[in-house]
């Protein structure tokens, strides 16, 4: 998908061309249990970064699971997914006997990807000074780290990346939606959830809600909230950092403001 | 294909999860077959441990199989699952991944007997013959340690109870008038027991019932993967 003859602009509306359509899915767990979403019709174009909101319970998830293929629906079809699938899942599984960079090598060679993408990518995210760390002794955040660099390495198509900011530090939150800007503009369609309201300031984000069964495209004259206050809290500057992360959890947007 | 076969069979060594069955096997190893075959049969009873061999190992085989297709954690398949090609690629690498640590228990369970069997002097058709159905046995071993396994039977309990309950009813309806839908144990059994001859003129219906009994079962696991989750 690299037109590089092309000037920038028209790669960007050529690559929208290029369109994953979710057609009538539905999507439930079992027979008789309720769906967790129906009559799901959307199209993701290549090059955007949609962003997935919804409570806690309400199926972001497993939209993503379907979207990135790991589920097949129960009714409906998906259509036009690419070859190359980058997934990062909410937890990242750490029950698992290798060493970081063993881990990776591992992905590496599954995924044929040439050259060193582990070194770049510890580098990248970092995390290179725990390439030798067993992934059942990683911190929450530098797991999340290595889940993010087993789906960025192959230079995927398709990216999803389901809580991508739980747990990163302040450095690797600032940085990621630089990168997935940087994604989406060379042609990769980027499907996020996001509790910590990290990507929202992207322009251009389109935005899935999936609530009550269904899933909605918020247009931006959709009120994403109801009406909203801003509260100014003053901690002590080796709090701040929990006390941001706590938030970003909660799903409040945190602005820091240096005295 | 091999990346991920490789990935596989190195965790479940890592994990250690490879030691349960290894420790059956040396003792299985250490305690019976150490002894060897003596007296005027020594030749025969030597070829007829190959059959008995591969009679202990089935469970064994399916067991380790088992221990192996689950030591990925289900959101590690997933991830395994998006960074292949193929669709049934996860599939089709992890049972070759559990036939091919399958076959390193074979070789270390079948080095003594193979020793004995070529100084007690059995035939040489016979010994490769034993081999051969060793071979065999492993595939619809491995085919029944993955039906078995969590991505078929999620509860570990229950997963235990199917596996040792499908090898004992295997070797039940072996015995009866359904003999054709069960793995051949009592045949290549009362083979080898009637003389490294019979052993080796009957192994080509026992081998041709066992290729047929994989593929059918094994096409039926591939077949229904895509709708497990």
């Amino acid at each position: 998908m690299s037109q590089r003859w092309l000037t920038p602009g028209l790669r960007r509306w050529a690559y929208r061309l290029v369109i994953m359509r979710l057609e009538n899915v539905a999507f439930r767990y079992r027979r008789k249990d309720p769906w967790v979403f129906r009559d799901v019709s959307l199209s993701l174009a290549a090059g955007t970064v949609t962003e997935v909101t919804g409570h806690n319970g309400a199926g972001k998830s497993t939209l993503l699971r379907v979207i990135a293929g790991l589920r097949r629906p129960r009714v409906g079809a998906v259509h036009g997914r690419p070859s190359r699938v980058g997934y990062a899942p909410e937890r990242f599984p750490v029950d698992q006997p290798f060493s970081v960079r063993t881990y990776l090598g591992h992905m590496a060679a599954i995924r044929q990807v040439p050259g060193d993408p582990v070194a770049t990518w510890a580098e990248r995210l970092r995390f290179d000074h725990l390439l030798d760390v067993r992934l059942s002794e990683l911190s929450k955040g530098s797991a999340q780290k290595v889940g993010l660099a087993q789906a960025l390495m192959a230079d995927p198509e398709l990216l999803i990346l389901d809580e991508p900011f739980a747990g990163l530090d302040a450095a690797t939150r600032d940085a990621l939606p630089e990168l997935i800007s940087q994604l989406a503009a060379a042609g990769t369609t980027v499907v996020v959830s996001d509790h910590q309201r990290c990507i929202e300031a992207l322009p251009g984000v389109d935005r899935l809600r999936v609530a009550d069964a269904s899933v909605t495209r918020l247009t931006s004259d959709t009120p994403t909230t109801e009406e909203r206050v801003t509260l100014e809290v003053e901690v002590s500057g080796d709090e701040a950092e929990s006390l941001e992360s706590k938030l970003r959890a909660d799903g409040y947007r945190v602005r820091r403001r240096e005295r | 294909m091999i990346a991920v076969v490789r990935f596989q069979m190195a965790g479940y060594v890592r994990s250690l999860r490879v030691l349960p069955p290894f420790i059956v096997v040396v003792l299985f190893v250490a305690l019976i077959l150490i002894q060897g075959p003596g007296g005027p049969d020594a030749s025969d009873l030597a070829v007829r441990t190959f059959a008995d061999v591969a009679a202990f190992m089935f469970p064994v085989w399916a067991w380790a199989a088992r221990a192996l297709l689950d030591t990925q954690p289900d959101e590690q398949r997933a991830l395994t699952a998006t960074a292949v090609r193929g669709p049934f690629t996860p599939v089709w690498a992890g049972l070759l991944a559990a036939y091919a640590m399958n076959l390193c228990l074979g070789v270390v369970v079948l080095a003594v007997p193979l020793l004995q069997a070529v100084q007690a002097g059995s035939p040489g058709s016979a010994i490769l013959t034993g081999c051969a159905l060793n071979l065999l046995v492993a595939v619809p071993g491995t085919l029944l340690g993955a039906w078995t396994s969590r991505a078929v039977i999620p509860d570990p309990g229950v997963s235990l109870l199917v596996l040792l309950g499908g090898a004992l009813a295997l070797l039940l309806l072996g015995i009866g008038p359904l003999a054709r839908l069960s793995v051949p144990m009592i045949e290549w059994l009362r083979a080898a027991h009637d003389g490294p001859g019979a052993f080796t003129s009957d192994f080509p219906a026992i081998a041709l019932h066992l290729v047929l009994w994989s593929l059918i079962v094994g096409a039926l696991y591939v077949a229904t993967s895509r709708h497990r989750p």
